[in-house]
């Protein structure tokens, strides 16, 4: 019988493995358990696949979506306006919310499990910001968005085309009819999409040329108009005569930006592009914002052409806006968010915000010197009048997209105002010239916010 | 931090939330069914947990006390003690009676006692020769009180308990129950089921609230009537019983939850379950009739599977179901049982390999037989039962390592050949990869799991129940969503201590027989449970078995409750259970003497030591009650 008894270990090893299993289990109950409760089939926080509890409002306050009921804001403006950051009817908006934050819409704790009546999720958007943006837009396609570069908040972000989310039945019946007017229309374009950037691309090449140069003090250049280089015309709109890096970068005088393309070379335009933070990816709440691209290419032409922002270069919006940002903060901003705060009903915080800090790879020194010439732009080219008294940094962009489109209209910068720490990217998609187009959005926009505050 | 901070929060909600109720609903009756809802939701787990407590501390708590049966005296007037009913005598260290001679052999002999009293001398392999009075055995021999057996050149004679003793011993050894007073966990246990019954009347449909409430009463008289059974009988040992019990009240619970129509037919196999548990436990305490009853078992198990084979029905994507009639029911659940009956043996035929090979043929043929009906989750639970027995019976760690490894090879080919399986296998560790289609189980009760937190939604307020097969294979999540995780957890709480207790109860196990069938059940019933609990929340891939006692499902009541007679028939606390005859009050006549004519070892040596030297001096009225002792090197 002791032989015997000296193998039941091979029983309790058993009920010892069962043990662990379910330590294991409840370890990844408490570390899991919002996850899975918030799996879109939960009956308790979800009907029809739609979540039936808790809710989404802007920074102060205005009711967005209602859980419970399925209803939204109020104003149809603002609706539309808001669609792409709080998500259409059937969750076809990936960037919305509804989807990212429904873990919070959800009032869940392990001890309890999932309560009735859900939380309020604060949005750190402006509805009338956007609701300004989206009519500032005017029907465009594009996106407008600001945010505060020293907390990160997202102010306003519109995307276009957008829709009505009461009409989302209709819309995607449109998408599936294959309706051009909504090509894209379930994508944020401020955040998942990327561009070709034009002009504002010159803040890298800028940059590059100021470290690696001397250009702030040695650059100099002659622009006739065009100038030929391995058989490629670069051209410009006008002749802008003898001009040194400021009068270049104000210009926009693509030739003057060729030149200094083709002397930096395409793997340091490339490590700047790199730096800055346009060729990764940026998490935004959970959601990774779509990667820009910049192609090393032997060819002088195609690298003449890369260095005004054209050639293969694409930029997406929420990355330029935080390269504006750290810009703005010398080397390193906040990263943007979109969430504010989580309160049950009884308005008790039940979740932490955290916040993280982008930085970009470039010297503190070099971004002051680009946030001297991109305030030189906006006093001597772009005109202050229309910003007031804001202290707008900005460049344009006007991004030639084939012979038979017109170009995207890009206005970025930032307002070096330690009271108004905002940075904006406007774009306008075939919109024309940018300074015009986008910059009067930009101005716009920030009026309303700056006006507001 | 986040899940701390809301809960708090969350916490705090709920209780305004509750006061705010008390205010603005004004009617007393509302008030009070309100406050009463909260209430039971932590007066559930709290009584689930101080049941499982009580059973547990009372099963595991404190050390066994050792039987004594005999003991073999050397010339020198030193004894052993025998605390077996088989006792392994030889020169290794891992034998009952270790005998440091030269001449001895590592495993030299074995004294094994019947349940009529009657001991028996085998001799098992020995160089020097096995001899009883001065005679050479080489056959099976009948020893009697004062017979000197010699194995070599050691001298021992030997002495069994007589009735009048082992009376007297049972008289003093401490009886369960007198701690934890098994009425007043019973008590617990009925409030209990109480509160599950008033709950579920309320919430399920008019025409079923008839069933509940009579299913509970039946089962909560039951459950008294059982208990009353053995304290008419002595006995005093119910946790096991208990704790099964509060396993069956779970799932009358869910099945009064997911498919009320059903609750009667479940409920009548809970007492055909109990018929069958008392059934095995009587048979059990005749140890030569269960072992006769081995061969028609095993024969009827071979013919039902066979038929199994060759008519079942495809019901749940396994053709292991069998229909007769409006009966359906699962032969390979009720072979459990059966299984478990031919595997057991006792310590005389453990050395012989020919016995094995038996054992071997007929797990063969249940794993094939299973495998054919691709219920490979129940063929998985019989190759792993196989392997323990195998292990307890020869202890040889290479051989079960070899099996582990053909049948994994085995497994391999069945994945090859068997999409269905091998897509389990795909999916396991991706669930949520696809919440639809493969991993639609598994995901729904991850998230019905959170969704009930500790504490549960409240009965009726689940949904996992509305899922195909959620109250057999996704029972925990349907549990745990709607009583809470506490309870969840204490459901399989109960099978880990059923398996630790087995283990435990082995020190002082009478026969190999029953240490070998308790041990290969609570394997049974753990491989079960981490099957199906895993399975469903994806730490294992699905299998689909039952979860024991709390899965809803006729023939795994049945086979649960039976296999529950084998945990108590190696359960030798005095007078814990039925499976286990108590000693008569009155000595018999045939092999008797009275005690004061051959003294027994004094008291004082035996209480201590298994070992010493005999004090002639006198019979002391008490005879030993031996706490283990750490024995083991």
């Amino acid at each position: 019988m002791r032989k015997l008894r000296g193998r039941t270990w091979f029983v309790l090893l058993f009920a010892l493995l069962l043990t662990a299993g379910i330590c294991i289990l409840l370890g990844m109950y408490f570390v899991k358990g919002s996850e899975w409760a918030s799996f879109s089939a939960n009956s308790h926080l979800y009907t029809n696949g739609r979540i039936a509890t808790g809710s989404i409002t802007d920074r102060n306050g205005l009711l967005l979506y209602d859980g419970e009921t399925g209803d939204y804001a109020e104003d149809r403006t603002i609706r539309t306006a808001t669609l792409h950051a709080v998500g259409d009817q059937y969750g076809n908006i990936m960037s919305g919310a509804k989807l990212l934050f429904r873990q919070y819409m959800a009032s869940y704790n392990p001890i309890t499990g999932v309560g009735t009546g859900g939380n309020r999720v604060a949005l750190t958007i402006d509805a009338q910001l956007n609701a300004a943006a989206y009519q500032a837009l005017d029907g465009r396609q594009g996106t407008v968005a600001v945010y505060n570069y020293n907390t990160g908040e997202i102010l306003c972000m519109v995307s276009s085309p957008t829709f009505d989310p009461y009409d989302s039945e209709a819309v995607l019946a449109a998408v599936n009819a294959g309706d051009s007017r909504y090509d894209g229309v379930y994508l944020n374009h401020f955040l998942s999409a990327s561009f070709t950037p034009g002009s504002i691309f010159k803040v890298v090449t800028t940059a590059a040329a100021i470290d690696h140069l001397n250009a702030l003090e040695d650059f100099s250049f002659t622009c006739t108009g065009s100038m030929e280089i391995g058989g490629t015309t670069i051209t410009c709109p006008s002749v802008h005569g003898e001009q040194d890096l400021a009068g270049a970068l104000a210009n926009s005088c693509n030739c003057a930006y060729a030149q200094l393309a083709l002397e930096l070379g395409g793997e340091t335009l490339q490590k700047y592009a790199k730096s800055a933070g346009l060729l990764n990816a940026i998490k935004v709440s959970g959601i990774d914002s779509a990667k820009g691209s910049y192609t090393v290419t032997n060819d002088a032409g195609s690298l003449a052409w890369s260095g005004v922002g054209q050639y293969t270069d694409l930029v997406n919006p929420c990355s330029e806006l935080v390269l504006m940002g750290c810009i703005a903060g010398e080397g390193s901003a906040k990263t943007p968010t979109l969430l504010k705060s989580v309160t049950s009903d009884l308005g008790l915080p039940t979740a932490l915000i955290s916040s993280s800090t982008s930085s970009i790879g470039w010297k503190a020194s070099t971004c002051r010197a680009v946030k001297a010439l991109m305030r030189n732009n906006v006093t001597n080219h772009y005109g202050q009048s229309q910003f007031g008294d804001l202290p707008v940094c900005a460049k344009s962009g006007t991004a030639e997209v084939g012979s038979d489109a017109a170009p995207h209209a890009w206005f970025v910068g930032f307002i070096d105002d330690p009271d108004h720490p905002y940075a904006f990217v406007v774009l306008v998609e075939n919109g024309g010239w940018g300074s015009s187009v986008a910059g009067s959005i930009a101005a716009t926009v920030l009026n309303v916010l700056c006006g507001s505050d | 931090m986040d899940s701390i901070l809301s809960f708090f929060s969350g916490f705090w909600t709920d209780l305004q939330r509750l006061f705010s109720s008390f205010g603005s609903e004004g009617s007393f009756l509302s008030l009070a069914v309100g406050t009463l809802d909260v209430v039971c939701r932590f007066l559930l787990p709290l009584l689930a947990l101080l049941v499982v407590v009580r059973c547990a501390r009372s099963l595991l708590q404190g050390k066994l006390e050792t039987e004594s049966w005999g003991w073999l005296t050397d010339p020198d007037g030193n004894y052993q003690v025998m605390h077996h009913w088989e006792v392994l005598l030889g020169r290794s260290r891992r034998c009952d009676i270790v005998l440091n001679d030269p001449t001895v052999s590592r495993n030299h002999a074995a004294l094994i006692r019947d349940d009529k009293g009657i001991w028996t001398l085998y001799p098992l392999r020995n160089k020097n020769g096995v001899y009883l009075g001065g005679t050479e055995v080489t056959e099976p021999t009948r020893v009697s009180d004062d017979d000197v057996i010699a194995l070599g050149a050691a001298q021992l004679t030997f002495r069994a308990l007589s009735p009048a003793e082992e009376a007297e011993q049972a008289k003093t050894r401490t009886r369960p129950g007198k701690v934890f007073s098994p009425g007043v966990t019973l008590i617990m246990l009925s409030l209990f089921q109480a509160i599950l019954c008033l709950q579920l009347g309320r919430g399920v449909e008019a025409e079923y609230q008839q069933s509940v409430y009579t299913s509970f009463g039946v089962l909560c008289a039951l459950m008294w009537g059982v208990y009353i059974i053995y304290r008419i009988f002595r006995r005093t040992g119910f946790e096991i019983e208990t704790l099964a019990f509060f396993l069956t009240s779970l799932c009358l619970t869910v099945t009064a939850d997911s498919a009320p129509a059903t609750l009667y037919k479940q409920l009548l196999t809970v007492i055909l379950g109990i018929v069958l548990f008392f059934a095995l436990s009587i048979v059990l305490r005749d140890l030569d009739f269960a072992k006769k009853l081995r061969w028609p078992a095993a024969a009827a198990a071979v013919a039902l599977l066979a038929f199994n084979v060759l008519l079942g029905q495809r019901l749940f994507g396994a053709k292991n179901w069998m229909v007769i009639g409006p009966i359906s029911f699962q032969p390979s659940e009720l072979v459990k049982v059966v299984f478990i009956l031919v595997g057991a043996t006792t310590l005389d035929r453990m050395f012989a390999r020919r016995n094995l090979i038996f054992t071997l043929v007929f797990s063969a043929y249940c794993v094939g037989c299973l495998a054919l009906m691709s219920d490979f989750g129940t063929a998985l639970i019989f190759f792993v039962a196989f392997l323990a027995i195998a292990f307890l019976r020869s202890g040889d760690l290479p051989s079960v390592a070899f099996m582990t490894a053909a049948a994994g090879f085995a497994g391999f080919i069945v994945i090859h050949f068997r999409p269905y399986v091998a897509n389990r296998f795909a999916i396991y560790r991706h669930v949520w990869e696809d919440t639809s289609g493969l991993g639609y189980q598994q995901t729904r009760t991850l998230s019905a799991l959170a969704s009930g937190g500790l504490f549960g939604q409240g009965l009726g307020n689940g949904w996992l129940k509305h899922i195909g097969a959620a109250n057999t294979d996704l029972v925990f999540g349907v549990i745990a969503e709607e009583l809470g995780l506490i309870i969840a957890v204490l459901a399989v709480v109960v099978i880990i201590l059923l398996a630790l207790f087995t283990v435990k109860s082995a020190a002082t196990g009478r026969s190999s027989f029953y240490v070998i069938a308790a041990c290969a059940t609570a394997m049974i019933f753990v491989v079960q449970t981490m099957l199906n609990v895993f399975g469903s929340t994806d730490l294992l891939p699905l299998t689909g078995v039952t979860l024991p006692f709390v899965s809803c499902g006729g023939s795994s009541m049945m086979a649960c409750w039976c296999l529950l007679a084998y945990i108590k028939a190696s359960d030798t606390r005095q007078n814990a259970g039925i499976a286990i005859r108590l000693p008569k009050r009155k000595p018999g006549k045939a092999s008797d003497r009275p005690a004061e004519l051959d003294p027994p070892p004094a008291s004082d040596d035996l209480s201590n030591r298994s070992t010493g030297r005999w004090n002639p001096a006198g019979f002391s009225a008490k005879l030993s009650i031996h706490r283990e002792e750490e024995e083991e090197t």
